[in-house]
């Protein structure tokens, strides 16, 4: 203030001889032309002219619109000067010109601090809850009797993995080895691996195994029995069964994608050993393949294929479930869809499936409810059962997983930091029996997922932000 | 990303703050995967693109919750193959979209299956991997950024072509080369008053924190291998990892970035350029 306070001080004598000066200068050379309208405006104030400048009036200065203090920074006047010589000198050499590094501290910043978790995965011999974060990039493992009471922050993970040496970013998908006790993580995007970490894995370090996934990968399912995983590609409309220790760039054993599959913006997956099923969850967004032409086919690894899509041919369809035969492939039509209006399908996300009881988990992220059906429901049915409302803390949820031993049900909650466990046979408004959160209680999550584009809406003066 | 949504921030939110508003549910038709919004001002409406059913949907601009798109262009006619960006010129009434190999240029009105205005493409045009685009409707220029052609493949660049143009012609100039810093573009912001192009240079796509990312400001009267008048870098300074989306407040003298590996929204005062 100090400083501010001299530099003022200084500047406003300085600033007023030379406006004196030059209205002086003014007067003089404008003598002549404006005698006349000089001579009656003298007159008029009772004066005479007498060669020299007087003061004829004092007029206010016109009020400036906007702001009249705006803060300009020192590196605006180099800048500025460098816009002028630009402008005046327009066939400069491109060879000659140099950026101005314009780099600065940003006025304001939209970020979450806390974990978005997007998945979830439970172990229960060893009490394993893994969830992925997206917002933070993170892996959280924490124990599966943590209860965070609501006055504290958030739960103490048992370790976290994140960082630029772990090939994972926007993760969408999790499961953990129940005999190994590895995590699988799945990335969504800009890292094209499917990520595999020991349980002694912490902190930003390298997978002990990396799998090369199409883009747009997001669920992830294991048949234990016949070693194989099962992978949704949102991007393919597709869904990518390979190897359970498959590495590298190695190839799918087999892919189920085509027009007939209604496979359409796939998201959940999960297998159903009893019954011998494959179940699929859909947004709706689809596009067709033309069969003529081999780019559309998927080939999976480093072969790529499989993003061509005839143009003009996309689509929008309800949500949906699809089921398949579990060895389904190519461009096999499920079994049966679970799709309507009295489904509350609106985005589901993750699924689970609990064999011995023969239902279908589904978060069902934009209804903030995990619907219940049966296997063997089919067409535009109602859940037999819905756990949703203020009780249950169920916000926006993209995860869900069962813990068959304890007969427990998880939700990842994208929607308010948090993950959150149920009796298995749960329905209604149920509060959970236990949480774990990732950030303070009753904070909502901004959800701000990989932002691509940025626009700002002049009229409600508001920055509209896209996922 | 687990989950689609528009959120619609003030704009001096800062922190946590939550938004004002959230677009986002069935009946949006919104998908992952946008890469791209603009907002109309002339005719209070904002636009994004859905890849995967390869439509574009123009909401009402105080679009609120699970609220559908007051019109969608899909269809065959469109020839709307993978609709990565889009920019919208209100004062020609247009819709321009870059797919791919072509520039598709709709009616701003159209609505449904509807066929493009005009198709700029062809060998001369040097479309490839054209992945998105901006209009400038005072000097008549649609400027196109190109994506890298795989990684370390060849780099992107910024052709700019006559607003008007139709068919298989040559573009006017060309940024590209080492000298740019290009390695592709992604979001693409305009400022006519001045001729400005405002380009995010998000770096390698892979690279979680890539070197070299960085907003850069050109002239439309650049060509060749041109740096950048301005940049704004990914540095500690600066707070930006990977930029990917720009867009301008000349009311407020200020630029906007979405920055994807930080999931937030960074503001900086800009009179620069203003």
């Amino acid at each position: 203030m100090t400083g501010r306070r001299s530099r003022i001080g200084t500047g406003i004598p300085t600033v007023a001889l030379v406006l004196a000066a030059a209205a002086g200068v003014w007067l003089l050379f404008a003598h002549n032309a404006k005698e006349p309208e000089l001579r009656v405006a003298s007159q008029h104030a009772l004066r005479a002219p007498n060669g020299q400048p007087q003061l004829v009036s004092i007029e206010p200065l016109p009020e400036m619109p906007g702001e009249t203090c705006e803060w300009i920074p020192a590196s605006a006047r180099v800048s500025l000067l460098q816009e002028r010589r630009a402008a005046s000198s327009s066939a400069e050499s491109s060879d000659e010109r140099r950026t101005l590094d314009m780099d600065r501290a940003p006025v304001r910043t939209i970020r979450d601090p806390n974990p978005s978790y997007s998945a979830i995965a439970v172990e229960p011999a060893s009490d394993m809850v893994v969830v992925t974060d997206e917002n933070l990039f993170q892996v959280l493992e924490y124990n599966r009797l943590d209860n965070t009471p609501p006055t504290a922050k958030m739960t103490e993970p048992k370790r976290v993995i994140g960082g630029t040496n772990t090939k994972t970013e926007m993760m969408c998908g999790v499961y953990i080895d129940p005999k190994t006790l590895d995590t699988y993580v799945v990335n969504n995007d800009t890292q094209d691996w499917l990520a595999i970490f020991s349980k002694q894995a912490k902190g930003n370090v390298a997978p002990d195994r990396v799998l090369a996934t199409p883009h747009g990968t997001f669920g992830i399912a294991v048949d234990e029995a016949k070693q194989e995983m099962y992978l949704t590609v949102q991007h393919q409309n597709a869904v990518y069964v390979y190897r359970k220790l498959a590495s590298g760039n190695e190839k799918p054993l087999r892919v189920l994608a085509g027009n007939d599959t209604q496979l359409e913006d796939p998201h959940g997956v999960a297998v159903d050993t009893k019954n011998n099923l494959l179940i699929v969850s859909n947004h709706g967004n689809v596009s067709y393949r033309d069969p003529n032409d081999p780019e559309s086919v998927p080939r999976g690894g480093a072969e790529g294929g499989g993003r061509s899509f005839r143009p003009g041919s996309g689509e929008f369809q309800p949500a949906s479930i699809t089921i398949y035969s579990r060895d389904a492939k190519e461009n096999q039509r499920p079994l049966r869809v679970i799709e309507g209006p009295k489904t509350r399908l609106n985005w589901p996300g993750q699924i689970a499936v609990d064999e011995e009881r023969g239902e279908i988990y589904v978060a069902n992220d934009m209804d903030h409810s995990i619907a219940v059906f049966k296997i063997s429901d089919s067409g535009d049915i109602a859940p037999t059962r819905l756990i949703r409302g203020p009780k249950s803390g169920i916000q926006n949820p993209t995860g869900v997983t069962l813990d068959l031993k304890n007969k427990e049900l998880w939700v990842a909650n994208m929607g308010n930091h948090s993950a959150t466990a149920y009796p298995l046979g749960s329905n209604g408004d149920v509060a959970p029996i236990r949480k774990i959160r990732g950030g303070p209680a009753e904070e909502p999550a901004l959800m701000i997922g990989n932002p691509g584009a940025v626009g700002y809406d002049s009229k409600r003066q508001e920055i509209l932000v896209p996922n | 990303m687990a989950h689609p949504q528009i959120a619609a921030f003030a704009r001096l939110a800062k922190g946590g703050a939550t938004p004002n508003r959230l677009v986002a549910g069935q009946d949006t038709k919104l998908s992952r995967t946008m890469h791209d919004i603009r907002y109309d001002a002339a005719n209070d409406e904002f636009l994004v693109t859905n890849p995967f059913a390869q439509a574009i949907l123009i909401f009402a601009g105080g679009a609120d919750g699970n609220q559908p798109p007051a019109r969608i262009i899909q269809g065959p006619s469109t020839r709307i193959g993978d609709p990565d960006r889009l920019d919208v010129d209100p004062a020609h009434d247009e819709i321009i979209i870059p797919n791919e190999t072509a520039i598709l240029v709709f009616s701003r009105k159209a609505s449904g299956n509807a066929a493009p205005l005009r198709v700029i493409e062809g060998p001369d045009t040097m479309l490839r991997r054209a992945t998105s685009a901006a209009v400038d409707p005072v000097h008549n220029l649609i400027i196109v950024g190109l994506n890298q052609g795989g990684r370390r493949g060849t780099p992107g660049a910024l052709l700019i072509f006559n607003r008007t143009d139709n068919g298989n012609v040559k573009p006017r100039a060309v940024i590209r080369g080492p000298k740019s810093g290009i390695t592709r573009i992604n979001q693409i912001a305009l400022y006519p008053e001045k001729g400005w192009i405002v380009a995010t240079q998000p770096g390698e796509g892979a690279d979680m924190e890539p070197e070299g990312a960085f907003i850069g400001v050109w002239s439309i009267n650049d060509n060749g291998d041109v740096p950048p008048r301005w940049k704004i870098n990914a540095n500690a300074k600066s707070a930006m990892k990977k930029p990917r989306g720009v867009v301008l407040d000349p009311k407020n003298k200020e630029m906007i970035v979405a920055d994807m590996r930080l999931n937030s929204i960074i503001t900086y005062y800009f009179p620069e350029i203003f």
